[in-house]
């Protein structure tokens, strides 16, 4: 195990380099470190002292020190100071400095960075990062992140191999050192150029260096340092004497050099590698530095890049964009566009002008020629991209479900009748499809052929309130009578009806074999996909509900009451209720930003609440009846005992998630509104945007600055370009505009009538009413107009529309586009652009609504640094 | 000679021999390896090479006071968990102790592998860094600023991103 004195032997090699003089007084007895001779501060000791026992010398000392005057033993004290503040970086190993500082936040970490050579060294560590980025809640997209660094690797293995053949052909053997071609090209090339990068990559000293002590593997044993010394003299000389001059601390010389490393290069596809191996640049790039021919992503470059897109979404800066592209107008929709769906480069939409179109989110044309098929209206889609499944799956007003080839948009298979009603929102997963309808009910169908004996199959046959086909057989039976022989169920086969709804499920989703549905009977219901029963009814919602999000623990809906609410999944508690919009909330979607393996966190934060309400209540600073105000104003996540609804729960109010959680909603009221927790964690709405606004900034000039494109509204005379579709609704626009004050007091009008009705409802309280929701425009279309008259069909009163009764106003289709009267104007203008669907990414929101564009806000803002670093992030719930 | 209360011998880097409960002794997993690796009953003195007497001291202090510890998992410090830095009471007193002592002990709990008190010790230190200004942690570490005025703006700068706007 060594001798005694050799203390550390496992990559502690600093010890003998710790700042000045600190190891004079207490390592000489330890015997850990060979003493600092050269610390030129005290006089040399005689050895007869330095033999005493370390008690003796205390004693010995203090009574020298008390021979002194009080101003001397100051002035001692303030020397000796220094000597009892010890720097880790300098004494620990690097694995204990890493473990230490993996217990810092990222503010902080980023902070010690600054501190010193040695420190910064140690904190930016690539790992370090890494661990950051992810208890923050973020997800990282580790394939993406693979795939890039093989590719890297293979572009270097490949440039470098290319650099040794031309060499053989340079130098007939007689090479020069590598490490002088370092020295002199690191002075040339220091800027990050490729050439400065690959001569470091030359093989010898300079690359095992390169190789061994990246950032990472920031080790110092002896030899390598000298090494790099001889490397790097050449710049010491013109470090700053003060650099050179402040400790003997080799390394910190050679660590850093002033010239080379202060550059700014934000390339992604050839991040510089600094002329210096051993501190990283002062600006992190995507690339870890120094990290030779095994390319590694540098976590600190994509925590930094992730922050900035925060920033970016908290400060509201972006710029918008639409599909089509504004000089690819004749791609777009013919109608307005229901539902839409992205992932990755790719977006579908589906219209109602019949067709589903998948388009390149980066060229923002179409992939293949608009899908026909749809007999009317497309409510609803999904799709997925990977090879392994390539299918597009819709479903619409004409109660059909097709299947399409993502690929190539070829119909593989129309489901004909579905549903006996519009078919509103469908979801799949590998192993079912599940549709939802007007009609009611809620189908399961098997995407594969499966045998009874399959995982997939229906458990059961006899769940009350669940419908099951005749062809579909209960295995418990068949196993009891010992009848073994099945035919297979032929894939997309239904499976099993479920029938508990009252009203028309208006949104779905499937997640861990539950089955989430939202319906205008103003209930959530969650069933078990193989038995059909129904688990749980969440009740809260005062009126239908039309979009719901389940992410394991919370489901998350939007309801014509204009609220947003949050329910806990385990309790049906309704831990937060948002209130913002002015109309129906049509779509929804949250992210918590989950820290991994929170559940016990949100639990005890829940307990904590739970306790703190009761200790309220014992003392009596809380009412337990609930004022009829409090009930109205229902709690959006604050903690404040007086402001609590439920208890119980196991989730705390508002939700919990993470900091960076965000909840995006969109509403009739032709807004989208970005959620984010205050303080209190109570939600709030952080940034409204409307969706007029990104429609006229979309086709407008592109990349325009985010100050004119954002918050701001570009005012109805601002001279936007118009592309095609926008040119009708412009042209409406600009009759409107001579009439502004008119267009207010139909604002004023339409809020006033739109109170007058909700009173008139909650008198009536119609169920019916209420539940229609959005099977309202089925209703029109039943009459014998086959889904041509959406509600984009202008009436008299549009915002009353999803409240009351079945409207019988039969526009014909083509109506609405020929209009130019005034009053046309003004309800085009107010009714455009109501709120269909939408879907956030870490990036972008991507919205459609009744104008035939899809509209989407960038938060990467043009930055090239954020988008790069974007196709990093993954999503998350 | 097995009784509940089986003790062994350590001596560490300064040559002093301690006598320590074996329950308490296996809290290092260095020392419990070792003495299933031997096997039967030990007898002999072992040595401690990398530690000294009063660091020993304070370390089998804490193993004594945390010896009835469920045993520490691997998989609970996942790379991605939000990591706390909360030390309990004892803890927190256990370790008021002068820099250097800190710093042995944080070293002679990753010598002997006894990976709570690492925790503890490492927590420790980040609690001395967090919350403090550059001023305030450079002088608690007495760390050297080798940094020139230039570079150190220019970090300055580019920390930026950090800050909550």
């Amino acid at each position: 195990m060594g001798t005694p004195f050799n203390k550390i032997d496992e990559g502690f090699s600093e010890d003998t380099r710790s700042q000045s003089g600190s190891d004079l007084i207490t390592r000489t007895e330890s015997g850990m470190v060979e003493s600092s001779e050269s610390e030129p501060g005290p006089i040399p000791l005689p050895s007869w002292i330095l033999n005493l026992s370390e008690a003796e010398r205390s004693e010995f000392t203090y009574a020298i020190l008390r021979s002194l005057r009080t101003s001397s033993i100051a002035a001692i004290v303030e020397r000796l100071n220094p000597l009892l503040h010890l720097d880790p970086v300098n004494r620990l190993p690097s694995e204990i400095i890493f473990a230490i500082f993996s217990f810092l936040p990222a503010e902080t970490l980023l902070l010690t960075s600054s501190m010193s050579k040695a420190w910064r060294l140690r904190a930016l560590d690539s790992q370090l990062w890494k661990q950051a980025f992810h208890s923050e809640g973020w997800v990282a997209d580790m394939t993406q992140i693979r795939a890039f660094e093989a590719s890297e690797r293979s572009r270097v293995l490949e440039l470098r191999e290319r650099r040794r053949r031309v060499r053989r052909a340079d130098l007939d053997g007689d090479r020069p050192s590598p490490k002088k071609r370092v020295v002199q090209e690191s002075g040339l090339f220091g800027d990050g150029s490729q050439d400065g990068r690959n001569v470091q990559n030359t093989d010898g000293p300079a690359e095992s260096w390169v190789e061994q002590h990246g950032v990472v593997e920031a080790d110092d044993s002896i030899p390598v340092i000298e090494d790099a010394m001889q490397d790097v003299d050449f710049h010491d000389s013109r470090l700053s004497p003060e650099a050179t001059t402040t400790s003997r601390d080799m390394r910190g010389n050679n660590i850093m050099h002033p010239v080379p490393i202060y550059h700014y290069d934000s390339t992604i596809q050839s991040p510089p590698i600094s002329a210096d191996p051993i501190l990283p640049p002062v600006t992190p790039t995507l690339l870890q530095s120094g990290s030779g021919n095994e390319p590694r992503v540098n976590w600190q470059y994509l925590y930094k890049q992730k922050r900035r897109l925060e920033d970016n979404w908290n400060s509201g800066r972006y710029v918008n964009f639409q599909l089509p592209h504004p000089n690819h107008m004749e791609e777009a929709h013919g109608e307005c566009v229901y539902t839409i769906q992205f992932s990755g480069n790719y977006l579908v939409s589906g219209s109602r002008d019949k067709t589903v179109r998948i388009w390149n989110l980066e060229t923002q044309r179409l992939m293949v020629p608009p899908l026909t098929g749809h007999k009317a209206s497309v409510l609803c889609l999904q799709f997925d991209e990977r090879p392994e499944q390539d299918i597009v799956i819709s479903g619409g007003s004409d109660n059909n479900v097709i299947l399409w080839q993502f690929s190539t948009g070829k119909l593989i298979r129309t489901l004909t009748n579905a549903h006996t009603e519009s078919v509103l929102n469908l979801r799949f997963d590998d192993r079912h499809l599940i549709t939802c309808s007007k009609d009611k009910t809620i189908k399961v169908w098997n995407r594969n052929a499966i045998l009874p004996t399959d995982e997939a199959y229906p458990k059961t046959t006899t769940t009350p309130g669940t419908s099951f086909p005749p062809y579909i057989v209960n295995m418990f039976h068949e196993l009891e009578s010992q009848h073994l022989h099945f035919k297979p169920l032929k894939e997309y086969s239904l499976m099993m009806t479920l029938n508990g709804h009252s009203a028309a499920v208006n949104a779905i989703q499937i997640l861990d074999g539950q089955i989430v549905s939202a319906s205008g009977d103003r209930t959530v219901k969650v069933w078990d996909v193989r038995t059909g029963i129904c688990l749980k009814t969440f009740v809260g919602h005062i009126k239908g509900i039309a979009c719901v999000q389940f992410d394991g623990r919370r489901i998350v809906s939007g309801s014509s009451d204009n609220t947003v609410r949050i329910f806990d999944r385990v309790t049906g508690a309704e831990v937060a209720c948002l209130q913002g919009h002015a109309s129906l909330v049509r779509t929804v979607q949250a992210r918590f930003g989950d820290h991994p393996g929170n559940e016990d966190e949100l639990e005890a934060e829940a307990r904590a609440v739970d306790q703190k309400y009761f200790e309220a209540m014992n003392k009596g600073t809380i009412s337990t009846e609930l004022t009829r105000e409090h009930r109205r104003a229902r709690n959006a996540g604050s903690k404040d005992p007086k402001d609590i609804f439920a208890y119980g729960a196991k989730l705390p109010p508002g939700g919990g998630g993470s900091r960076w959680a965000r909840i995006v909603s969109g509403s009739y009221d032709e807004t989208v509104i970005i959620w984010k927790k205050d303080s209190k964690g109570k939600w709030v709405p952080q940034h409204e945007l409307k969706q007029s606004d990104a429609v006229r900034a979309a086709s407008g000039t592109r990349g325009r600055s985010p100050a004119q494109g954002a918050n701001t509204q570009p005012g109805n005379g601002a001279p936007t370009p118009m592309a095609s579709f926008q040119q009708l609704a412009a042209q409406a626009q600009a009759q409107a505009q001579h009439a502004q004050a008119l267009v207010a007091q139909a604002h004023a009008l339409h809020a006033q009538q739109m109170q007058a009705q909700l009173a008139q409802l909650a008198q009536n309280s119609s169920q019916t009413a209420n539940a229609v929701l959005l099977a309202q425009m089925q209703n029109q279309n039943n009459q014998g107009q086959p889904a041509q008259n959406g509600d984009a069909q202008p009436t008299t009163n549009p915002a009353i529309v999803p409240l009351v009764q079945p409207q019988t106003h039969h526009h014909p289709p083509h109506h609405h586009h020929h209009h130019h009267g005034l009053a046309m104007a003004i309800q085009q203008q107010q009714q455009q652009h109501r709120v269909f669907k939408l879907q956030f990414d870490s990036r972008r929101i991507i919205c459609c609504s009744q104008d035939p564009t899809i509209v989407g806000w960038d938060f990467a803002n043009n930055d090239r640094d954020i988008v790069g670093a974007s196709r990093f992030f993954g999503e998350s719930t | 000679m097995a009784t509940d209360t089986q003790t062994i011998r350590l001596t560490t880097s300064d040559n002093v021999e301690m006598t320590v409960e074996r329950a308490v002794a296996e809290r290092s997993i260095l020392i419990k390896n070792l003495l299933e690796d031997l096997g039967g009953e030990q007898t002999e003195s072992i040595p401690v090479p990398n530690v000294a007497e009063p660091v020993m001291k304070k370390v089998i202090e804490w193993c004594e006071h945390h010896k009835k510890d469920p045993p520490t998992t691997q998989d609970d410090d996942s790379d991605s968990r939000k990591k706390s830095t909360d030390i309990d009471e004892w803890d927190q007193k256990f370790m008021q102790v002068d820099q250097e002592m800190l710093f042995e002990i944080i070293l002679a709990a990753n010598y002997l592998d006894i990976k709570a008190l690492l925790d503890v010790g490492c927590k420790t230190v980040a609690n001395m860094i967090k919350g403090k200004s550059p001023d305030e942690i450079r002088k608690t570490f007495n760390i050297q600023n080798d940094f020139t005025p230039e570079e150190e703006d220019q970090i300055r700068r580019e920390n930026e991103w950090a800050e909550d706007r």
